[in-house]
């Protein structure tokens, strides 16, 4: 008696408890027409499926935009600065990082390796400020040792620009020096006296410097600014 | 559904994007080699026959071979494939008084030796490229006596290019520096047994 009432006592609150819960849902499922039970097995599946694809598809995209930002950027590693002047001594090489061996597999560009000499490029002058086209920009002072080297102007993706003149660079054969061995080379849209490289007068540019057979190829990394030339500001229109 | 359990229920999804976008970067840029179509092999490929060394014309706005080349080198090119022997690289430098500068490529244009005129032999450039197999055939034949007259080069795969620069020393001196090209010659060997 007493241990029936318990189990009474005891099931009637759980039954009282479970059974108007479980009564609704159960009833839910079983009397409800067809459809909502499909939608209510399958939604969720599906909706699951469903948000992994777009999240696939959207991480694809991400994936693909950032590697095409990276090559037409050029992203590299190992970049060399002295002063105004930019050089990637190993791009050239088997080890070179994959963004550079990516951007160069797309552009085609063939760097110089170190045997045969260095090359640097600057897209600003000595004080940081990007070349502009409108102003005059004068090259000259030190310059390491090298058996010949070359000045070119270029636009910012290395192609050449057409000029009057048909004339993109300059080599240290053709310049003029002063009797101690310094030189300055113009470089301006203006045709000026002495060393004048042309430049273009509306479009953004860049300068190009290589030493061939040079021996500051085995000290790329520790060329000091005082040893490259200095790239100075001049008159702008 | 509160705002901090749909953010729960979104971070597998935004964790999945990160994963799979970092993953298609790093393949992406890894594939980039093998997928370029105007990579400078495949460029020189358009220009030059395999193993014949062919004079390419000058640089002038809007035809060059590559961005960032030196107007100022005039370029020939030597497009390699040793599947079938050894490839001879010959340049006479007697009488050179400007630049002649040689780099050697494998398929994806890295560079795997870089050298200028200083480093000829007896006023001579002679490179044997050849497969570590063949180096070792080319050996065997070697007199005991004598030293290799020649440099050899055991290239990283069968195909590749060899780019030789001369530099126009000034402008309107190509004929010069075309003429030191034209010294340059590349040619298979007949294979050894």
């Amino acid at each position: 008696m007493f241990s029936l009432q318990r189990l009474s006592y005891g099931a009637g609150p759980e039954g009282a408890k479970q059974g108007p819960k479980r009564g609704p849902l159960r009833g839910a499922s079983r009397n409800a027409i067809p459809q909502p039970s499909f939608r209510a097995a399958l939604d969720p599946c599906l909706l699951t499926l469903l948000k992994s694809l777009v999240a696939t598809l959207v991480g694809v995209g991400i994936g693909l935009a950032a590697t095409w930002l990276a090559v037409e950027r050029d992203v590299r590693f190992g970049l060399v600065a002295t002063g105004p002047w930019t050089s990637w001594p190993r791009s050239a090489y088997r080890d070179a990082d994959p963004y550079t061996r990516a951007s160069l597999a797309r552009t085609g560009e063939i760097p110089l390796s170190l045997g045969e000499g260095l090359s640097f490029v600057a897209r600003q002058d000595e004080t940081g400020a990007a070349l502009d086209p409108r102003c005059d920009y004068v090259v000259g002072g030190a310059i390491p040792p090298a058996r010949y080297w070359t000045l070119t102007v270029m636009s910012p993706k290395g192609a050449l620009i057409p000029n009057a003149s048909e004339r993109y660079g300059l080599t240290s054969a053709e310049i003029v020096r002063a009797s101690n061995g310094a030189f300055e080379i113009a470089v301006s849209s203006r045709a000026r006296p002495g060393n004048w490289l042309p430049a273009p007068p509306d479009a953004s540019y860049a300068l190009a410097l290589r030493l061939y057979d040079t021996p500051a190829s085995s000290s790329a990394t520790a060329l000091a600014a005082s040893q490259m030339p200095h790239l100075r500001r001049g008159a702008c229109s | 559904m509160s705002a901090l359990d749909r953010l729960l229920g979104a971070l597998p999804y935004a964790f999945a994007v990160v994963i799979v976008a970092g993953l298609t970067h790093i393949l992406s840029i890894l594939a980039m080699p093998y997928v370029a179509t105007r990579d400078a092999f495949t460029r020189i490929g358009e220009l030059a026959q395999a193993n014949r060394f062919t004079l390419l014309p000058q640089a002038r706005p809007g035809a060059e071979l590559a961005p960032f080349s030196d107007p100022a080198m005039l370029m020939g090119v030597c497009r390699f494939n040793i599947a079938d022997g050894p490839v001879r690289l010959r340049a006479d430098l007697s009488n050179v008084d400007g630049l002649l500068a040689f780099s050697f490529h494998d398929r994806f244009g890295a560079t795997f030796y870089g050298m200028t005129d200083r480093s000829s032999l007896r006023g001579r450039i002679d490179v044997l490229l050849l497969t570590q197999a063949q180096l070792e055939a080319v050996e065997a034949l070697d007199p005991e006596d004598e030293l290799p007259q020649d440099l050899r080069l055991v290239t990283p795969g069968r195909e590749g290019f060899v780019l030789v620069r001369s530099l126009i020393v000034e402008q309107g001196d190509a004929d010069a520096a075309r003429k030191r090209l034209a010294t340059a010659s590349c040619a298979q060997e007949a294979p050894k047994r």
